[in-house]
């Protein structure tokens, strides 16, 4: 009873100090905890700080708005905030999207925005279109000995206090050679400078009866973890998430990459 | 200003409690009213029986002391203390809350909203209803309808 009993405006600080998911639960309460719990001043608190700064579908109450944010990516980009790979200047749009349940943001870079040495030669890789990627084009790995794949973030566009895992998105194609072998990743800021350490490796396609890291994602991709970062207070300077094979003399055929996706590991 | 300078404070259930001013100005509404010139001696608080009272100067005093000691080390000590300061039951803590919404201290506010916020988070609606008893005043259609709507908090 003490607790209905409380100004409207605090029982809405409370909610918005518990999570997104919590809040809706909070809704099936009662009737008047449900107009608290679905209120703007609740789903303000959920959505990222600086939501207003980014060009967003028009959509009303907040609460709509941040559901329609975890279940609609949407592009984002044309910042100087956002450091291209490849180009010094104009960024072409990532993908920006909600953690449901944690309400932290998330990110997809795609293809033309990584930096793929070598990425304009037509002999080593080709760039289609791909009916179900978020992108109007991925990257093909035709042929190539060696490839390395990197992507830059600021880390002021993550979100504060949170474990971070970057992710490689990808498929293969039937004829698909090579990536038995094992590659390695890193995720690493400009201001860590641990150079000596040693990169762990990863293999996209294990043989069989081998440990599997690789995994289906639900949307006809799959994705292997790259490596972890812990974004403090965004004041890391850039980050840089990398992957590439190492051994040179086996080649490698039949990887489609569609980006590389930054979003808070999962703890639960 | 004169830091030593005393403040009295009356309860509502008529009982008076000295304290310093830097500690009574904690509470915004009180500091307002010392600045306006409109607080009576002794200043009246509504509201606030002399139990909750007297806990929350003893929150306003440790934190005023906290924040002159030199050395920061004190900040773990401090959240211990704070963490300790709100094991109390819930009527307590929901008097706790009020009575920081009308005096206006927030970072007791913060701190008592974000205990009630911990003690609501993974818990079932029905759940919820039991800890702070609170009545479903729903409909089964109503019911059912926030429910759909919600549907993947509850998977």
């Amino acid at each position: 009873m003490a607790f209905s009993k409380l100004p409207d405006d605090v029982i809405s600080q409370i909610i918005s100090l518990t999570t997104p998911r919590d809040a809706c639960r909070v809704s099936s309460v009662s009737t008047s905890f449900r107009s608290i719990a679905d209120s703007d001043q609740v789903w303000l608190k959920f959505l990222p700080p600086d939501h207003d700064k980014l060009v967003l579908p028009q959509v009303s109450p907040k609460k709509s708005l941040y559901l329609h944010l975890c279940d609609h990516p949407v592009p984002i980009g044309g910042n100087r905030n956002m450091v291209s790979a490849r180009f010094e200047t104009w960024s072409e749009p990532h993908i920006f999207s909600l953690d449901k349940k944690s309400a932290k943001k998330c990110f997809m870079i795609g293809a033309r925005e990584l930096a793929i040495p070598g990425g304009d030669d037509y002999r080593s890789w080709c760039w289609i279109a791909e009916p179900n990627s978020r992108f109007d084009q991925v990257a093909q790995l035709l042929f190539a000995g060696w490839f390395h794949i990197k992507a830059r973030l600021e880390t002021k566009m993550l979100s504060p206090k949170t474990r971070y895992a970057a992710y490689l998105v990808f498929q293969f194609r039937c004829h698909k050679s090579g990536f038995h072998r094992p590659a390695v990743s890193c995720v690493s800021v400009e201001s860590d400078t641990d150079t000596h350490r040693e990169w762990p490796t990863v293999v996209l396609d294990p043989g069989e009866g081998e440990p599997r890291s690789t995994r289906e994602r639900g949307d006809g991709w799959l994705e292997i973890e790259m490596g972890e970062f812990y974004n403090e207070n965004g004041d890391d300077g850039t980050l840089e998430c990398s992957f590439k094979e190492v051994d040179e003399y086996t080649l490698r055929s039949g990887l489609v990459v569609e980006g590389i996706e930054l979003r808070p590991k999962e703890t639960y | 200003m004169a830091t030593s300078r005393k403040v009295t404070l009356l309860s509502s259930d008529g009982e008076s409690f000295e304290v310093e001013q830097s500690v009574a100005v904690e509470s915004i509404t009180i500091k307002d009213s010392i600045e306006e010139g409109s607080a009576g001696n002794p200043i009246p608080v509504p509201k606030v029986n002399s139990k909750i009272l007297a806990k929350v100067i003893e929150y306003c005093k440790k934190h005023v002391e906290s924040a002159k000691a030199e050395d920061r080390v004190d900040d773990e000590d401090l959240v211990a203390w704070d963490a300790d300061f709100v094991k109390v039951d819930q009527a307590t803590l929901f008097d706790l809350i009020r009575a920081a919404n009308f005096l206006n201290i927030k970072s007791l506010l913060d701190l008592t909203c974000q205990t009630v916020a911990d003690m609501i988070k993974g818990k079932t609606p029905e759940e919820k209803r039991k800890t702070f008893t609170i009545r479903n005043d729903f409909t089964p259609e109503e019911e059912e309808e926030v429910r759909r709507e919600n549907q993947w908090a509850f998977e």
